[in-house]
């Protein structure tokens, strides 16, 4: 196949963002499509030049093939997008029902946590997964806490390379979630500035005290609808077929939701507070994309190598 | 012309879903079959026809398999499933009210 074939491919397998598996079909289903196409031209008399172009004309835009063919494959079933919010809803009853300070449940929800996001990692990696591999960072975040009851000199010590560790776990997840398609990063990430945003409120100090316990009771129902809300809007992303939309879903809710939160505990909500918020939001969308896009040319530069070094 | 393209746009699913019902294809034959059929009446746009068959296929009313042909070469053959038929049966008689309700009008019986 030609170059310019290739091209045209390579930008549908960019563009479709669907399970891998699935990506193989349709990369060689249009392949041999194309094949068969263009003997059929140059049985007609037209040359390999004039038949690549009449084919590629008839095919039509790469990007529309792969946004419709994306569509087509988006739309998770109502099992999957409660599957997929279950992580929020255990979060929001564990506020709800004044379980957070039961060791039990939290262990439950725990073993759950790593229990479905392994079990969804080695099945295909479906949509629902994303929302449970989130929940895999707060234990790593929790550990964090603990080592700041560490005596001090042990505290200095290990912090950098806590830190190390988690930026490194961080960018793990981040970039094999990008991979596959870097809204899934964003609809991972998605609970994180609300969660660190309870966190700085409940436990502004970093010490968590008896204070803590009480500020915690206070503010449980509110927590708990904040989640409540992160359930939803994971179901419906699910349910949605456009991307664009589910682009929106996400940003909006993230925001509203993040706003909400601010404005209660404050009580009050200036532009420069809410201009912070939109910078936090905006960093949530726009690091997966970024990540997205510089993996895929390292990829493409790996290629290149690979087939220049066999050649010569 | 856009008229045309609308028509068939509304009614790609009950064309394949027919089609398929009598022999199981790949992409490239659909359109072929359908261009012989409807004696050049139905041009499928090359580029429409697989987000289409991708959504039968999600729907659960077609499935692909890939097979070898003659030549060694391999072709992701659609069939028809139960679900498919079922559908098909519908649109059928749906079609056929339809294709009656317009003949009473274009062709009103002589009285």
């Amino acid at each position: 196949m030609t170059t310019a074939l290739n091209h045209y491919l390579e930008i549908i397998r960019n563009n479709l963002r669907i399970d891998l598996a699935e990506e193989k079909n349709v990369i060689s289903e249009l392949e041999t499509h194309i094949e068969d196409k263009l003997q059929e031209l140059k049985e007609c008399g037209l040359s390999e030049e004039e038949a690549e172009k009449t084919c590629l004309g008839l095919l039509g835009s790469a990007k529309t093939i792969a946004r419709q063919i994306y569509e087509a494959h988006s739309q998770g079933s109502w099992e999957q997008a409660f599957l997929a919010a279950m992580p929020h809803l255990l979060f929001a009853a564990l506020f709800a029902l004044n379980w957070w300070h039961h060791i039990g449940w939290l262990s439950i929800i725990l073993v759950m946590v790593i229990g479905a996001s392994i079990y969804g990692w080695w099945h295909g990696k479906p949509a629902w997964v994303f929302p449970w591999l989130g929940y895999l960072l707060v234990p790593v975040a929790a550990f964090g806490l603990v080592l700041l009851y560490l005596p001090k000199e042990w505290s200095l010590l290990t912090i950098p390379f806590y830190f190390l560790f988690a930026l490194w776990w961080l960018f793990c997840i981040v970039a094999q979630t990008a991979k596959r398609d870097w809204l899934f990063s964003s609809l991972m990430l998605l609970p994180a500035p609300i969660i660190i945003g309870w966190f700085l409120t409940l436990v502004p100090d970093a010490k968590i005290t008896a204070q803590t316990m009480e500020r915690v009771n206070h503010f449980a129902p509110w927590i708990a609808l904040s989640f409540l809300i992160l359930a939803l809007t994971i179901a419906a992303f699910i349910r949605l077929r456009q991307r664009w939309l589910r682009i929106a879903l996400l940003i909006i809710s993230g925001l509203l939701t993040l706003t909400t939160v601010v404005y209660y505990v404050g009580g009050k909500l200036d532009v420069q507070t809410f201009a912070g918020l939109i910078l936090v939001m905006w960093g949530l969308f726009l690091i997966p994309p970024l990540l997205e896009r510089w993996l895929r040319k390292s990829r493409r530069i790996y290629k290149r190598h690979v087939f220049s070094s066999s050649h010569y | 012309m856009v008229q045309k393209r609308e028509l068939i746009k509304g009614n790609s699913d009950s064309l394949l879903l027919c089609l398929l019902a009598q022999q199981a294809m790949y992409g490239y034959q659909i359109i072929k079959e359908l261009e012989k059929r409807s004696q050049g009446y139905f041009q499928f746009k090359e580029g429409t026809l697989y987000p289409a068959l991708h959504r039968l296929e999600k729907a659960g009313l077609i499935i692909g398999k890939w097979q070898m042909l003659a030549n060694g070469r391999p072709r992701r053959y659609y069939h028809l499933t139960a679900k498919g038929h079922a559908k098909l049966s519908t649109e059928r008689v749906q079609w056929q009210d339809f294709i009656n309700a317009v003949n009473l009008i274009l062709q009103p019986a002589e009285i």
